[in-house]
């Protein structure tokens, strides 16, 4: 390719806008791209405060009018926003002179977006598939639900590549709107090992006495507290650890089963035990994993496991349970212990088994801290995609669009 | 000269007037030696076809069944218009001089192709929001309106067929009335004022 290779990102969120998974992914993917010399521009939402043109680590990053009228639902808001967003980059494109080689979005929410521009300016499409709507809710129960499903299948259908961040979401994707296999392509989500390195060492010592007794072990869920996560199997298997071993359960996140949980906790007489954090700011999120003997991770769905691999990043064992992209994460025995899905007594068990064996745990943090820097680095993630944004290109330029 | 129609009724499918409004429309400009396409709805004759009046029409369809209303219908059906657009573009080694959109449904598409590939386009207004919904501020009815302010702000030329609906569209999105066109569909010289406002906005320069 006589110039650099070039792609327009669309991301419903980019930071400082976060609202779940996506943002930091769009950032890092597109920051570690733009460091191996592929040009990106991103396109995202306004965000209070925020420039509406910037350059960030080298990505140039548009952040678009996000259509801040009242709109009847949040589906009809996605859609209206995509109308502003595919609007504006449209411009730019044109500015550009055309000069965008492939055109990347990021779930349902920017579909339309993508779908239009990629037939306005015939440059092909690529999709990472973050999630599933038929996945989230298990099953389509609501038009509102069935209408997002079939706007990802169109969007996976207009896409020359679907990309998914394991294994399981890469069947899971076959499955739910039929594709054909060389459709798919798994290139891992990464976790960047560095925000864990450079954090000032306080002691975990004296950080711990802020949350748990000296004689007590430190137990950590980083999640929402929502039935996918599965966060009443770890309350359940709560009095199962403390027959065995000494531990303080803190509990980081919030949602709408806490009061149930709450309920829970107090009915078993435990709440010495479980401490509800809710949000903490990064820094101390980022200590608590540090500093905790054991981060477990109970999800019923989970199509990758982002939570699992900052533990494993932050040098804290970790419990999963064996489903989605956990079951990928984790080597049992070896990265980590695997527990049956949906089963307190085996959760507890892993738990129990790490919390008794110091060099047990010592043995699971090296291997998955030695897996996270070999399997899910960023470097190596952006390379990946940098791979199949040339092999779509060599496709595309045997088209009758190229 | 060759342009495109995009309306959202046209025969067989007519839900109002517009349709029959269109058919005679791209009729006379077809007549009038204009390269004259129309993209328009059409749940299963989807496709392009040239009629006997050598007006070529593009039907398409919207790729997603469920819908929560009508606005999310006609969101996503704009991505499909703009397929079909572009496909007339790029097979017509991308001169098209400009687009004439009837009422707001299929603006989005317009607004995109301006954007991305410079084609000016003329917005029609049949008929607002507000006369159709008076006095409604709900999220769905301003959403609307925001489409048709879209379009209003966006168009080369506003063409309008009648002074009250001028008024109208001054009185509701303070577009200045220099802005608007009215050209009467009645008018003995209808067809000629349509064609001196095509030729005014490809003349503009905005190619």
């Amino acid at each position: 390719m006589k110039n650099k290779l070039s792609v327009m990102m669309f991301s419903w969120e980019y930071p400082p806008r976060v609202i779940g998974g996506i943002s930091p992914h769009v950032y890092f993917l597109s920051k570690s791209l733009a460091e191996i010399g592929v040009k990106v521009h991103v396109v995202t939402c306004d965000f209070p405060g925020a420039p509406s043109h910037e350059v960030v680590d080298g990505v140039e990053v548009y952040r678009v009018d996000s259509y801040r009228n009242p709109a009847p639902d949040f589906a009809t808001w996605v859609y209206l926003m995509n109308l502003n967003m595919q609007r504006e980059a449209a411009s730019i494109v044109n500015k550009l002179g055309g000069k965008i080689d492939v055109f990347h979005a990021h779930d349902w929410l920017v579909a339309t977006a993508g779908i239009g521009l990629k037939h306005v300016f015939r440059k092909p499409l690529l999709v990472t598939m973050h999630s599933t709507e038929i996945g989230r809710r298990d099953g389509l129960h609501t038009d509102t639900e069935k209408m997002i499903h079939e706007t990802e299948a169109w969007l996976t259908y207009e896409a020359w590549k679907v990309i998914c961040c394991s294994d399981y979401m890469v069947s899971h994707v076959k499955w739910a709107f039929g594709l054909p296999e060389d459709k798919l392509v798994m290139i891992p989500n990464g976790v960047n090992t560095h925000v864990y390195e450079s954090s000032e060492t306080e002691k975990c010592d004296s950080f711990r006495s802020k949350f748990a007794l000296l004689d007590e072990k430190i137990v950590l869920y980083v999640g929402r507290l929502v039935y996918e996560k599965g966060i009443h199997v770890l309350i359940n298997a709560v009095p199962k650890v403390l027959e065995k071993v000494n531990a303080k359960f803190i509990i980081v996140g919030s949602g709408y089963m806490k009061e149930q949980l709450l309920n829970i906790v107090r009915s078993m007489k435990l709440e010495h035990k479980v401490l509800f954090l809710g949000f903490v700011d990064d820094e101390t999120l980022l200590r608590l994993q540090k500093c905790a003997d054991v981060s477990v991770v109970p999800s019923l769905f989970e199509p990758f496991g982002i939570v699992a691999l900052e533990a494993m990043a932050a040098k804290s064992p970790v419990v999963v349970s064996d489903t989605g992209g956990l079951s990928e994460i984790v080597d049992h025995d070896a990265t980590g212990f695997k527990a049956y899905p949906n089963n307190p007594d085996s959760l507890a068990w892993g738990i129990i088994k790490l919390l008794l064996d110091e060099n047990y745990r010592k043995y699971m943090r090296e291997n998955a801290y030695g897996k996270v820097q070999e399997k899910y680095n960023w470097q190596k993630i952006a390379q990946q995609t940098k791979q199949i944004y040339k092999a779509v290109l060599g496709e595309y330029s045997k088209s009758f669009w190229a | 000269m060759r342009a495109m129609i995009f309306s959202w009724e046209y025969p067989p499918r007519v839900v109002g007037q517009l349709a029959d409004y269109i058919n005679k429309l791209s009729t006379q400009l077809a007549k009038s030696k204009v390269e004259t396409y129309v993209i328009t709805y059409h749940d299963s004759l989807t496709g392009a076809v040239e009629e006997a009046s050598e007006v070529k029409v593009f039907r398409v369809a919207n790729p997603i069944r469920a819908h929560v209303g009508f606005l999310t219908w006609d969101l996503t059906l704009n991505q499909e218009v703009e397929r079909a657009a572009a496909s007339i573009y790029y097979q017509a080694d991308e001169q098209v001089d400009l687009i004439d959109v009837h009422d707001w449904h299929f603006i989005p598409a317009a607004v995109t192709l301006k954007n991305a590939l410079n084609i000016p386009f003329v917005y029609s207004v049949e008929s607002l929001e507000d006369h159709r919904s008076p006095d409604s501020n709900k999220p769905y009815n301003i959403s609307i309106k925001s489409i048709e302010w879209l379009g209003l702000y966006e168009a080369e030329k506003v063409s309008v067929k009648s002074e009250w609906m001028r008024d109208e569209i001054a009185r509701i999105h303070s577009v200045p009335k220099d802005r608007v066109t009215v050209i009467s569909p009645t008018a003995d010289s209808w067809i000629k004022d349509v064609l001196e406002l095509y030729r005014s906005v490809v003349g503009d320069g905005n190619k």
